[in-house]
């Protein structure tokens, strides 16, 4: 008791001797909690609903787990739902009701569904259990119950297309423009940086229509090509891998050269592997971007449903089935779930590589 | 066949045909070099530029495929985007659209006054509604951002157990997409939702505890605990007062002023702003340790306990039946607007506290223990030390949210639609409906809505630069 008290009220030393809790610990690790509620609280409850048969969701059931009536094959009569009856003794009976709901209402176990008895509404609670509802998920993913439209391989193939083309596309073009800006001596160095510096400033949203005009006289409008192209080139890409590869020794170079390497292998063999961190922090960079590219997509591949990304399909699936929120949150999850599990998986170095390389 | 297609197709058997052969003229492969020849075809224009030009030509080719990418799908559309916005019809072959001057633009302008969007014409009501949101969303969101996001990066800055996963936490959200982000908050936030049920349930809870007897007095004297404890705390050590107890201190007095409501004596109607603002001076009296700061938080104590008296708890905590709210489409409430900040920041701030936590973690320790030799307090050392070597960062945060808030378009397009309404209604979305949804699209219009919109971007950007440039000469 004694301990609990000085726990309680031990305050923080003066030196700040570790291992007591001060009113600066409190407000921070109160912070930290109401960062908890907010950000991992919907996600949470978003993945809790999505379990939940389409009744509970319908009814907006905010119980945790997905909870269902349970229902039971009677003889002659068919699937019915169980009911759970209360006597004044306070036992418990399973019964299923035989007629419609009345102040008196009929009902009858399932066992004997025609020694029929009447009790009072009052007593009787729908018997629950705890159901998984894994048809939000299959419908749509198969393709069944009336869920047709929602063609999921194809927009999964699609985001993929696009996440995995995309990112190498910039990659290694970036890295090119990169290596040329970092290791070369040659005229108009200086204009080709400060071009790419103005490429940072002029932001997508503000050259949506005349992009469109371009993209439609090059023919790619209404392709996963419309959406790879234009943002295969990123200013941040370039200035990244830049700024890493100053930092590579030019007599790696020069002694390559002696050994009469072509310009290309070098920077194959030797730049490339060489920059892999600042690489790989574009490469996870690039897969955030693209597969979560929204507006511009929207834009390109509306047009063509067979060409839907994840993103798009999603959009149009919650706009067409406003009422289906089981399926909804189903396929939400299932779009979150890739890229959670990219980031639980390299969490550590997706926060540090952008803290590191700064702007996005 | 289109042109692109024709042109991709002779780029394909010049690249891969052509440069097979070049290869395998002048280097000798063996079988098992296979990858390598696959390797050199890729960099076979390179490879080529050299031997033609030498090593002088091997940057430019090695530029050149970024480059075609950013004149043709950035530059390109930036100088399109001024002739287009000269032209009309909706033809989208460049060439048949009719030059029609500054029409599209004296539509915009076309309004009795600018400041009242009903009295213009069509696409100058939608334009000048969006800019209006626009402004009124990017003036409430980025301060937040910014705010929050400092305060992220400076708890976990912290030395806290478990600093890896909650850093990673508050970046989580930046990783989801818009769609995902609006499925989830449309689910919490729908009118029978868990935000609405819990809200319910916590009102009717403590409005059943307001209804016993003895609430009152008891939640008097439990007030007025906290408020000597927190002042003890806020005032004991003779120095200055402490900041963190100040703080809690503050918070509690404008719940105080809050429901004591003084205002309503005469006749105004919320004590809300007033307790909001004595908390802020209280703070900021502590925080930057004016000599003053002890005998205003002593004031503040007695005023507190006199008010604490006149409160009716019962009343306060009597919430009577809690009515669901319809979050995102009741008009002329601000709560879809609120709801829209609140998303935003929710999925971007984890971004700017990364960027804060780097410019955090680039202070020189040894400043903090030489404050810490100096007996300085933590506050005196966040506005002397901390908040000045991070304001570069800080600027940069203001910039990029200020850029990134004018172009919202994502989560307000799937939240609200700009609805109710054109309550949410804001600049992107007017450039996306005006040319690609509706029968018509009108080109012109979108593009000199996007050309508007540039110079508002650049005009606040650059304002800010300017007014913060002083600042971060210091």
């Amino acid at each position: 008791m004694s301990a609990v008290s000085t726990f309680l009220t031990r305050t923080k030393g003066r030196d700040g001797q570790k291992g007591t809790v001060g009113l600066q610990d409190v407000l921070t690790y109160g912070y930290l909690i109401f960062g908890v509620l907010v950000i991992l609280a919907p996600v949470l409850w978003t993945f809790l609903s999505s379990v939940k048969p389409e009744r509970a969701i319908d009814n907006f059931d905010t119980r945790l787990l997905p909870m269902a009536p349970i229902e039971q094959q009677v003889e002659g009569i068919g699937l019915k739902e169980v009911f759970l009856y209360t006597n004044e003794a306070g036992e418990e009976t399973e019964v299923i009701k035989t007629g419609p709901t009345r102040k008196l209402t009929d009902v009858a176990t399932p066992d004997q569904p025609t020694a029929v008895f009447t009790v009072p509404k009052e007593s009787l609670t729908v018997a629950e259990e705890i159901r998984v509802a894994t048809e939000n998920y299959l419908d749509p993913i198969l393709r069944r119950n009336g869920q047709e439209n929602f063609t999921f391989f194809t927009y999964l193939f699609n985001s993929v297309f696009v996440t995995v083309v995309a990112t190498v596309i910039t990659l290694l073009i970036n890295a090119m423009a990169a290596f040329a800006l970092s290791k070369y001596k040659f005229r108009g160095r200086l204009t080709f940086t400060l071009l790419i510096v103005a490429t940072l400033l002029i932001p997508s949203s503000i050259i949506l229509v005349s992009l469109f005009f371009v993209v439609w006289s090059f023919g790619i409008f209404g392709s996963l090509w419309g959406v790879i192209i234009p943002a295969a080139a990123t200013p941040t890409g370039v200035f990244l891998l830049r700024q890493y590869m100053l930092t590579i020794p030019d007599e790696l170079l020069e002694a390559a050269r002696m050994d009469a390497a072509s310009e290309w292998r070098i920077f194959w063999r030797i730049i490339m592997p060489l920059s892999l961190p600042a690489l790989s922090v574009l490469a996870i960079l690039s897969v955030i971007w693209r597969w979560n590219d929204f507006l511009w997509p929207l834009i390109v591949l509306i047009s063509d449903p067979s060409a839907h990304t994840l993103q798009i399909g999603l959009t149009t699936f919650s706009g067409e089935f406003d009422s289906d929120f089981h399926y909804i949150l189903a396929m939400t999850v299932v779009s979150l779930v890739p890229i959670t599990l990219v980031f639980v998986w390299l969490q550590r170095f997706i926060t540090t590589g952008i803290a590191t390389t700064g702007l996005k | 066949m289109t042109l692109a297609g024709i042109l991709a197709l002779a780029i394909a058997v010049l690249w891969l045909g052509g440069g097979s052969i070049w290869l395998l003229k002048n280097r000798g492969y063996r079988l098992a070099q296979t990858h390598v020849f696959a390797m050199d075809l890729i960099g076979f224009p390179v490879e080529f530029a050299q031997r033609v030009f030498g090593r002088g030509g091997v940057p430019y080719a090695l530029l050149m495929p970024n480059l075609l990418i950013f004149g043709f799908f950035t530059f390109l559309p930036m100088i399109l985007n001024f002739y287009v916005s000269f032209t009309g019809g909706s033809s989208i072959v460049l060439f048949d659209r009719p030059w029609v001057g500054f029409d599209n633009y004296s539509g915009i302008f076309d309004c009795e006054t600018i400041l009242s969007p009903r009295t213009c014409a069509n696409s100058g009501f939608n334009f000048w509604t969006a800019l209006f949101n626009s402004l009124i969303f990017v003036a409430i969101q980025v301060p937040i951002l910014c705010v929050v996001a400092l305060a992220t990066a400076l708890v976990v800055n912290r030395d806290i157990r478990g600093r890896g996963f909650w850093r990673a936490m508050f970046f989580y959200p930046v990783m989801l997409s818009p769609v995902v982000i609006a499925n989830i908050w449309n689910w919490v936030l729908h009118r029978k939702g868990v935000l609405n049920d819990t809200l319910g349930g916590t009102a009717d809870a403590i409005t059943g505890l307001a209804g016993m007897t003895g609430f009152d007095i008891f939640a008097t004297v439990l007030m007025a605990i906290f408020l000597l404890i927190t002042l003890e705390r806020a005032v004991r050590s003779s120095a200055d007062p402490s900041l963190a107890w100040t703080f809690v201190f503050a918070g509690l007095i404008w719940l105080v002023i809050g429901w004591a409501n003084p205002l309503s004596l005469l006749g105004m109607a919320s004590s809300f702003w007033l307790g909001l603002a004595v908390a802020a001076v209280l703070v900021w009296s502590v925080a930057t340790v004016r000599p003053f700061a002890r005998g205003v938080v002593l004031a503040a104590g007695v005023v507190a306990i006199a008010l604490l008296l006149t409160i009716q708890f019962d009343s306060v905590f009597d919430f009577g039946g809690f009515r669901p709210v319809n979050w995102l489409v009741t008009p002329n409430t601000g709560w879809p607007m609120f709801w829209l900040v609140f998303v935003f920041c929710w999925s971007h701030m984890g971004f700017y506290m990364l960027i804060l936590l780097a410019g955090l973690q680039a202070i020189p320790r040894d400043l903090y223990e030489a404050a810490k030799m100096d007996a300085t307090r933590p506050a005196r050392a966040f506005w002397r030390i901390t908040l000045p070597l991070v304001m570069p960062t800080l600027i940069v945060v203001l910039v990029l949210s200020l850029i990134r808030g004018f172009q919202v378009f994502d989560e307000v397009w799937l939240l609200t639609g700009g609805g109710p309404g054109r309550e949410t209604f804001m600049l992107v979305q007017n450039i996306y409906e005006t040319a690609f949804i509706g029968q018509t699209p009108d080109y012109g219009a979108a593009a000199a809505g996007s050309v508007l919109m540039a110079i508002v971007i650049a005009v606040f950007t650059f304002l800010q630069l300017f007014l913060t440039r002083r600042q971060s000469e210091l």
